[in-house]
């Protein structure tokens, strides 16, 4: 066996590769003085910070994380209560009805939110929603409900009646046979779904470019957009907010990677 | 179970949050598709079926769909492909599994955004590091991303190889799914390796085949950040897909009613291909 | 940031008394059949309740505003002319107490078409070419202000609409031609004076690409580069001769695209000779000022802001000239616009501050400083503006004759993005002759109605 594994390590090295890449030229785009026209596959070989200060001190970074912070956990608390209820009948009655609005969710899963950009702008201006954190957050926790609550339905499924239907006849309220029985035993899958829906949000662009139109409120992809489009632009600073932007997830990933791919898994097998 | 038909109350809020935001805008998206709104003068008027109609001679939107098509099944198409591969690969232990494993799924935390703005470091004509190895080759250095069939499969390489891990993942999950009596069983019957993959592991992980056709499907179909980063805000760069030909007529030709004809398409197409083959994978899974 | 954290409290604030309403609920100890419906009743509210506070939350931040006077001022000014605008805001404030929230945002144009929508003007803006078309009817007429009477003549046509309102104040004016490296020319012995027709152009072209440059630069990825040039070339194809234009049939709506196809032949021939960079469409702006100011690029479609950025980005000497003619009867020309314009929203709440702004920027000094850092000479009479490098081109072209920005006269609003796509695509191929003067004509009709009632034509 030991014999014949060192063909995978030959063929791990190209894969790594690949994937190492990206991050690689990010920093040393990000940790390059702007005049050093060295090749991006090297090193610089002093140290320089500037790029980051550049792309700190603009403030805009800064205030994006915050931003997509504060909409991030907004939108995965509300997807995990509403998406967790919702997932409670779909689950356990099942009827024509529910047939049809599980399938109505399976749709809005499908559809991209942009193909009704125009009457969404309408409506979102209606609500005098158009740059403020509830706006997107609304959008966001729309669009992201369906996957919560599909990973809910499967996994209430899978749960036995017997303790809700138990406490029902101990003339338990659906409320509080929902919250006191049901919930707590949602616990593994709450993680997966606030993982996926988490990330979704933190990378969230589409609703943030065109329904984030104040300086006043950001998000990451529009702070490390906005270093990539300005003219005169300063690519140093622009890959410096962009490894900024980054970091937090990618940190989180690398110490909780076993939630991370054990969630995948769980929204993907029913 | 009888008199709790109150539960399905449970939902509501769900159903409130889809009609203020998904099903009322579609109903008035359609109503504007049937108007030559500017998107943003108070007044329009009603022109009938016109978007309708200028979308079948017009050359872009020939041309998006082209590219929608190609980045929804094209990415799927890849995936699968690369997915299964890395998940055969990786399911056998060997030390730098874990390794591997990590760093081709960190992808999936980077926004796609971020992403293609990374990748234009690597193709951009001047500078970029693909073109510094080229010119290491002795060849001469390509603008990557400035043709529009290169630019085309430079994107869905990178939507691809992205979210590659999805796929991965779920196969291996289905993989460990499989009981390794199935392979000790064909070993023994002297079946070869290749037979034992085709007429026993892939059977066996159709359903896993199903997911991860789905959600990369899904994913093509409404590629848009990797697309913005990459290409010039106008259609003539040859790359647009349908989202990002419609946002453009919206916001940079002011043309709201076209818009919205686009997306009334759009929600219609990704729907039905959805549909279609979520319908032909449960036939799949049902003959195997 | 105080402004932030109080956002912050709000919105907690808000989302707080619903999570206790929560737990308040969650803890009913025995919930009967009632309870649960009232319940279900409760959780509605709630949710109610979430979109009412948000959109509290929404008002009372646009409220907090009213209490001491501040004016809101946005700008699509980059860079150095930027930077001279905030140091004349700032002065402003010292000077009378009103306070400015300044910005400069990205994305302007999408930012000012939501506010457009929404109805919801900032209090001053900048037009950026669109002060009579787009924005005319949210401006208040200046023409009852003092500074009035000193507004250059060459700017007051261009912003002042049909009904002979001025729309904004110009505080500079955007007089350009060809940005081109002067040691480059040098070098292959022409003189800019000498490029009279396009035919010279591409002589002086080969000339240059036989010494080894890079002839014309385009940096596509910011696409109103190629938008420039077409905006830039037709003119002296359709406008300005005498003896053959197509003013009266652009204006009226009759104009045939097929005679845009002069303009496509040249550029196409341009094209196949070799004269632009190779990677015209990914390139950015950024890269044209590096390699222009290091002597590696000789022509560039251009304002004169590219000619200050180029000279700060290498030793190289930047001139300016005036866009070659077509025709052999015809002289060359040059391009004069908006620059910097500040208008006033009509509904205002605060029009006397911002009339006060107004008067403060017309002072020669203020104009001066925001002129000279835009490189562009100013729009009152009587302000000398220091062009440093530039003084000796703008002196030498100074008989020239200039002509309006090609769509923003010529052709109906939104068609600007029609140039730019229409150019790539002829540069990448993904457009042929035909297709693009197709797509121009399909375009132009399209838009007549709008653009005629803009105008004010029946």
């Amino acid at each position: 066996m030991r014999k014949k594994s060192w063909w995978r390590y030959l063929v791990s090295l190209p894969i790594l590769f690949v994937y190492l890449t990206p991050f690689y030229i990010l920093l040393t785009v990000a940790l390059k003085h702007p005049h050093d026209a060295s090749s991006r596959w090297v090193m610089p070989g002093y140290l320089y910070l500037g790029s980051f200060e550049t792309a700190i001190n603009s403030g805009r970074i800064i205030q994006g994380i915050q931003d997509s912070f504060i909409v991030t956990m907004f939108t995965v608390t509300l997807i995990v209560i509403i998406g967790a209820m919702a997932a409670y009948p779909l689950a356990r009655r099942i009827s024509s009805l529910n047939k049809f609005v599980r399938i109505l969710i399976m749709g809005v899963m499908m559809i991209p939110p942009l193909s009704i950009i125009v009457p969404l702008y309408r409506t979102m201006l209606f609500f005098d929603a158009m740059s403020t954190y509830h706006g997107v957050i609304l959008l966001q926790l729309t669009y992201q409900l369906p996957l919560a609550i599909f990973i809910f339905t499967s996994f209430i499924r899978s749960l036995t009646p017997a303790l809700d239907e138990a406490a029902a006849i101990d003339g338990c309220g659906l409320l509080r046979t929902f919250f006191s029985i049901i919930f707590p035993q949602l616990r593994p899958v709450i993680v997966t779904v606030v993982i996926l829906t988490g990330v979704t949000a933190w990378n969230d662009y589409q609703f943030s470019l065109y329904f984030l139109q104040s300086p006043q409120i950001s998000s990451v992809t529009l702070a490390v957009s906005r270093f990539f489009a300005q003219v005169n632009s300063n690519i140093g600073a622009a890959a410096a907010s962009a490894v900024l932007g980054v970091l937090p997830l990618v940190v989180l990933f690398l110490f909780l990677q076993k939630y991370f791919i054990k969630g995948m898994v769980d929204s993907a097998v029913k | 179970m009888r008199s709790r038909k109150r539960i399905n109350l449970f939902y509501i809020p769900v159903l409130i949050l889809f009609g203020v935001f998904v099903v009322y805008p579609f109903i008035d998206g359609i109503r504007i598709s049937f108007t030559n709104w500017n998107g943003f003068l108070p007044t329009y008027n009603y022109i009938g079926l016109t978007n309708y109609i200028n979308m079948v001679s017009d050359q872009w939107f020939h041309n998006v769909f082209r590219n929608t098509i190609i980045y929804g099944f094209g990415s799927t198409i890849i995936q699968q492909i690369i997915g299964l591969s890395m998940a055969l690969f990786l399911d056998s232990k060997f030390k730098a599994r874990g390794l591997v494993r990590t760093i081709s799924y960190l992808p999936i935390m980077i926004a796609p955004l971020i992403m293609g703005y990374i990748i234009f470091f690597i193709v951009q004509f001047r500078g970029g590091a693909l073109n510094d190895l080229v010119g290491l080759f002795g060849m001469d250095r390509l603008d990557w991303v400035g043709v529009p069939n290169r630019a085309v499969t430079v994107i869905l390489l990178v939507n691809s190889l992205q979210y590659m891990g999805v796929s991965m993942v779920i196969y291996l999950a289905g993989l460990q799914n499989i009981p390794n009596m199935y392979k000790e069983a064909a070993s023994v019957d002297g079946i070869g390796p290749w037979n034992t993959f085709w007429h026993i592991t892939l059977p066996l992980l159709a359903p896993a085949l199903s997911a991860s056709v789905v959600i990369n499907l899904i994913g093509g179909l409404k590629l848009f950040d990797i697309i913005r980063a990459l290409s010039p805000a106008a259609p003539s760069s040859g790359t647009h897909s349908l989202v990002t030909f419609l946002t453009y007529q919206y916001f940079n030709i002011e043309q709201a009613g076209y818009s919205a004809a686009i997306g009334v398409v759009t929600f219609a197409f990704i729907l039905i291909v959805s549909i279609v083959v979520i319908k032909l994978l449960d036939k799949m899974e049902v003959v195997l | 940031m105080t402004h932030y954290i109080k956002r912050i409290t709000q919105y907690t604030m808000g989302n707080f008394r619903f999570n206790v309403k929560i737990k308040e609920l969650v803890s009913i100890k025995e919930t009967t059949k009632l309870e649960m419906e009232d319940f279900m009743k409760k959780i509605l509210v709630a949710i109610l309740a979430i979109v009412l506070l948000f959109a509290l939350a929404a008002c009372s931040e646009s409220e907090e505003t009213t209490a001491p006077v501040t004016l809101e001022i946005r700008s699509n000014i980059p860079g150095a002319g930027n930077d001279a605008i905030r140091e004349v805001i700032a002065a402003f404030t010292e000077e009378t107490g009103i306070a400015v929230d300044f910005d400069n945002p990205s994305g302007y144009e999408d930012l000012m078409r939501t506010r457009m929508a929404t109805g919801d003007m900032p209090d001053l803006f900048t037009t950026h070419g669109w002060a009579v078309i787009r924005y005319g009817t949210f401006l208040r007429p200046l023409n009852d202000q003092p500074w009035v009477s000193r507004v250059s003549s060459q700017i007051e046509s261009i912003v002042t609409d049909h009904q002979g309102n001025l729309m904004v104040l110009p505080v500079d004016i955007d007089i350009a031609g060809l940005v081109f490296n002067r040691d480059i020319l040098n070098e292959v012995g022409v003189d800019p004076g000498d490029i009279r027709t396009w035919d010279d152009f591409a002589d002086a072209c080969e000339l240059i690409l036989a010494a080894g440059y890079i002839p014309i630069f385009i940096g596509g990825a910011d696409d109103w580069m190629l938008g420039q040039a077409a905006d830039w070339i037709p003119p002296s194809l359709l406008i300005t001769y005498d003896g053959d234009n197509h003013r009266d049939a652009l204006l009226d709506g009759t104009f045939d695209w097929n005679h845009y196809g002069r303009f496509v032949d040249m550029l196409t021939d341009w094209i196949d000779r070799g004269f632009f960079n190779e990677d015209v469409t990914t390139a950015d702006y950024d890269t044209l000022t590096r390699m222009l100011g290091q002597g590696e690029v000789a022509f560039s479609f251009t304002g004169n802001h590219a000619a200050m950025d180029a000279a700060g980005n290498g030793p190289a000497n930047i001139g300016m000239m005036p866009l070659p003619a077509y025709f052999a009867g015809d002289t060359p020309s040059l391009i004069a616009g908006e620059s910097v314009t500040f208008g006033i929203w009509k509904d205002t709440p605060h029009e006397a501050e911002a009339l006060l702004f107004l008067e403060f920027i017309a002072r020669p000094e203020n104009v001066a400083k925001i002129a000279q850092a835009r490189g562009n000479v100013a729009g009152f009479n009587g302000v000398e503006v220091d062009l440093g490098f530039l003084t000796q081109d703008f002196n030498r072209w100074s008989n020239i004759r200039t002509f309006p920005y090609f769509d923003r006269v010529y052709l109906p609003g939104g068609m600007w993005e029609d140039l730019c796509n229409t150019s790539l695509g002829l540069f990448n191929g993904t457009m042929t002759r035909q297709a693009v003067i197709d797509h121009m004509q399909q375009s132009y009709d399209s838009r007549l109605a709008d653009w005629f009632e803009a105008r004010g034509i029946n």
